[in-house]
């Protein structure tokens, strides 16, 4: 289990990054991180990974201060790729499984499980920069992955992917999450998040203004009623909290909360009900409200 | 520590596998072992092809022992003056009594001749001469030309194959910080591991580098023939360029390792490492002075200052006698000195290298934790 604590960050020139980030992500949980740009996400995922140092706050794992031989546990994709250009594919990934601790055979049996996973097998003598970005990519997220890791943390991990490799590395990260590996990503892609994960933080300007699963979202969120009605009289809404639009010969009408059984008497008085039904909010309703 | 040897490990094949290291080892190594060789070539013995008509071959070869004579006979003196005109031969003597020769003679040819007839002419009068015995009352100085030579290569190689690493160092850190792989090895490696794991594993290749320019160098100089003219304590010249060359290279790239982490781009690496440069360019200097004038004070003062010592010190073994505390004194003090730019350096590369953008300042780097 990994938490963050009340996280703040300036940077130089009064820049705040972060003021007070906190969220947890339990073993075996997908935690979707999304916001705006330069909301806080990549400096949040910096700070966990210890590239950064934060002005204030802590990290936790297990309840304690996260350590050195901990964190080596870990598997990062930073937001700016980094790789050895000139080094070959399958002797790169090799080197940071070493540099993880395994011994030579253990990361030779890892490899070329990932790199047949990762639809990279065909490449692994190739020289890194011989690739193109999206096979630089796989190569990064094996780099990730290579050391078995114990929690995953990923900035922008499907950016750049075709939909196959998406699907292929949604695939490898919900078999780590059922592993019980606590994986974080973010992400700009709405409905892959809400595709993929079980909880969701959104972060504005340096905060998190909303954390949960995807149905605690939609929960907190007011429930709102939509209605449409055909041939309906004219006014027939004037007595009611909503918002009336016309479709052609029909009228949509949205309604926040209120007495739901009292709306669709009136709207079967006024003509042919088509519709009528709970609205869930999808992710990208929620996270406009929540950034707004 | 298996951290840091994994580093080296990984610098270590990646730099053998260039094609810059295979082709600058060979070049360097065919132009020292031709710079040893040369000596046979340009040199020599003095090698003469002498003509007769007549006479007796007058007694050369007792007056130069190490010359190359070869006497021709000719038949008449027409056959003689087509022989020197084709300079077939040098000169002829013509019946013990006149030398034709193509133009000026030789001056030492005709010093030579001169002699070896006047001896001749007074063995024949039954008067023998004693020849007078040379006795040398000051320093030894057989072996002073091949010393400043040994040492005029011996300071270009130290230039040469320090600067080489070291460049290699301080562009390997700012390829990781540059493109940010840094931030995936420190999660799994201390920045001492990696900063130090670099500078062992490119000082190993360094090493090797070296010792087959030198090993080519000896090779070169036993073909020829030079050997022989090696002073005594050869072996020991190598070996303290070995060991000196170390030194220079661990204070040197540690420096250069820590001003690179400065920086995020290769354009940069040149201006942060400036005032390293001057260090060196300086002890370069100092070096190349002291392989001429071995034992001036500045050269030997400055042969116990780290780092001026890492280059001075081993040109003055090579171009001198050096007394065996002063090379361990001088030691000493460059082991302390690379202690402290180790130190210091890693401090600096920690604070630094995950600080991605602009280039920093020492200062605000040392004041921040």
């Amino acid at each position: 289990m990994l938490e963050i604590r009340g996280l703040r960050k300036t940077f130089g020139a009064g820049k705040v990054a972060l003021d007070g980030v906190s969220f947890a992500v339990p073993a075996g949980q997908m935690f979707g991180f999304v916001g705006a740009n330069g909301a806080g996400k990549t400096t949040t995922m910096r700070i966990v990974m210890k590239v950064l140092t934060a002005d204030e706050g802590e990290v936790l794992w297990n309840g304690r201060p996260l350590t050195f031989t901990e964190r080596r546990t870990f598997g990062y994709m930073p937001e700016e790729r980094g790789l050895y250009q000139k080094m070959r594919v399958g002797e790169q990934i090799d080197y940071f499984g070493r540099l993880h601790g395994m011994d030579a055979a253990a990361v030779v049996k890892a490899r070329e499980a990932l790199v047949e996973r990762l639809g990279l097998a065909a490449r692994v003598g190739d020289a890194v920069e011989s690739l193109s970005l999206g096979n630089q990519q796989r190569v990064q997220l094996a780099v990730a992955l290579i050391h078995d890791p114990e929690l995953l943390i990923l900035d922008e991990p499907f950016s750049g992917l075709d939909p196959i490799a998406v699907d292929a590395l949604a695939e490898v990260l919900h078999e780590r999450a059922r592993g019980g590996v606590p994986v974080i990503f973010s992400s700009h892609q709405l409905e892959l998040v809400e595709r993929l994960c079980d909880a969701v933080g959104i972060v504005s300007a340096g905060r998190m203004v909303a954390s949960g699963t995807v149905d605690e979202l939609r929960d907190a969120e007011a429930r709102r009623l939509r209605v449409v009605v055909r041939d309906a009289k004219p006014g027939w809404a004037d007595g009611l909290a909503g918002e009336l639009s016309k479709d052609g010969d029909r009228d949509v009408l949205t309604v926040a909360g209120g007495d739901d059984q009292a709306v669709l008497r009136k709207a079967a008085e006024a003509g042919h009900v088509e519709f009528f039904g709970v609205e869930r909010p999808t992710l990208v309703e929620i996270f406009r409200e929540a950034v707004a | 520590m298996s951290g840091l040897w994994l580093v080296a490990k990984r610098e270590i094949s990646t730099q053998v596998r260039t094609r810059a290291f295979v082709i600058s080892l060979v070049i360097s190594a065919v132009l020292v072992g031709g710079i040893a060789f040369a000596p046979k070539l340009f040199g020599g013995p003095d090698e003469y092809n002498l003509g007769r008509v007549g006479g007796q071959e007058l007694p050369l070869q007792s007056l130069a022992p190490d010359a190359k004579i070869t006497w021709k006979a000719f038949p008449d003196e027409k056959a003689a003056t087509a022989a020197v005109l084709d300079g077939d031969v040098d000169v002829a003597v013509v019946d013990s009594a006149r030398v034709l020769t193509n133009g000026e003679i030789d001056s030492e040819l005709g010093l030579l001749l001169q002699s070896a007839n006047r001896e001749a002419q007074i063995g024949a009068a039954g008067v023998t001469v004693t020849p007078l015995q040379m006795q040398s009352v000051g320093a030894d100085t057989r072996y002073e030309g091949a010393r400043r030579g040994i040492s005029t290569v011996l300071v270009l190689l130290l230039f040469f194959m320090i600067i080489g690493s070291v460049m290699i160092v301080a562009m390997g850190v700012v390829e990781e910080k540059g493109s940010r792989i840094v931030e995936i090895l420190l999660i799994s490696v201390r920045p001492w591991q990696l900063l130090g794991g670099k500078i062992f594993g490119l000082g190993v290749v360094g090493f090797i580098n070296l010792a087959v320019v030198l090993a080519a160098g000896l090779t070169g100089a036993f073909l020829s023939g030079f050997s022989a003219d090696f002073p005594p304590g050869m072996a020991g010249i190598v070996v303290s360029a070995l060991l000196w060359w170390v030194l220079g290279y661990a204070f040197f790239a540690a420096l250069a390792g820590s001003l690179a982490s400065l920086v995020s781009r290769q354009e940069e690496v040149g201006n942060v490492l400036q005032p390293m440069m001057l260090l060196f360019m300086i002890s370069y200097g100092v070096s190349f002075f002291a392989s001429a004038s071995p034992d001036h004070p500045v050269a030997e003062i400055l042969s116990f200052v780290p780092p001026f010592s890492s280059m001075v010190m081993p040109v003055r073994v090579a171009a001198s006698e050096v007394a065996l505390w002063e090379i361990l004194l001088s030691g000493a003090l460059m082991v302390v000195a690379v202690a402290a730019v180790l130190m210091m350096g890693g401090r600096i590369y920690e604070r630094a290298v995950l600080r991605t953008g602009k280039r920093l300042k020492i200062t605000e780097v040392l004041r921040t934790k």
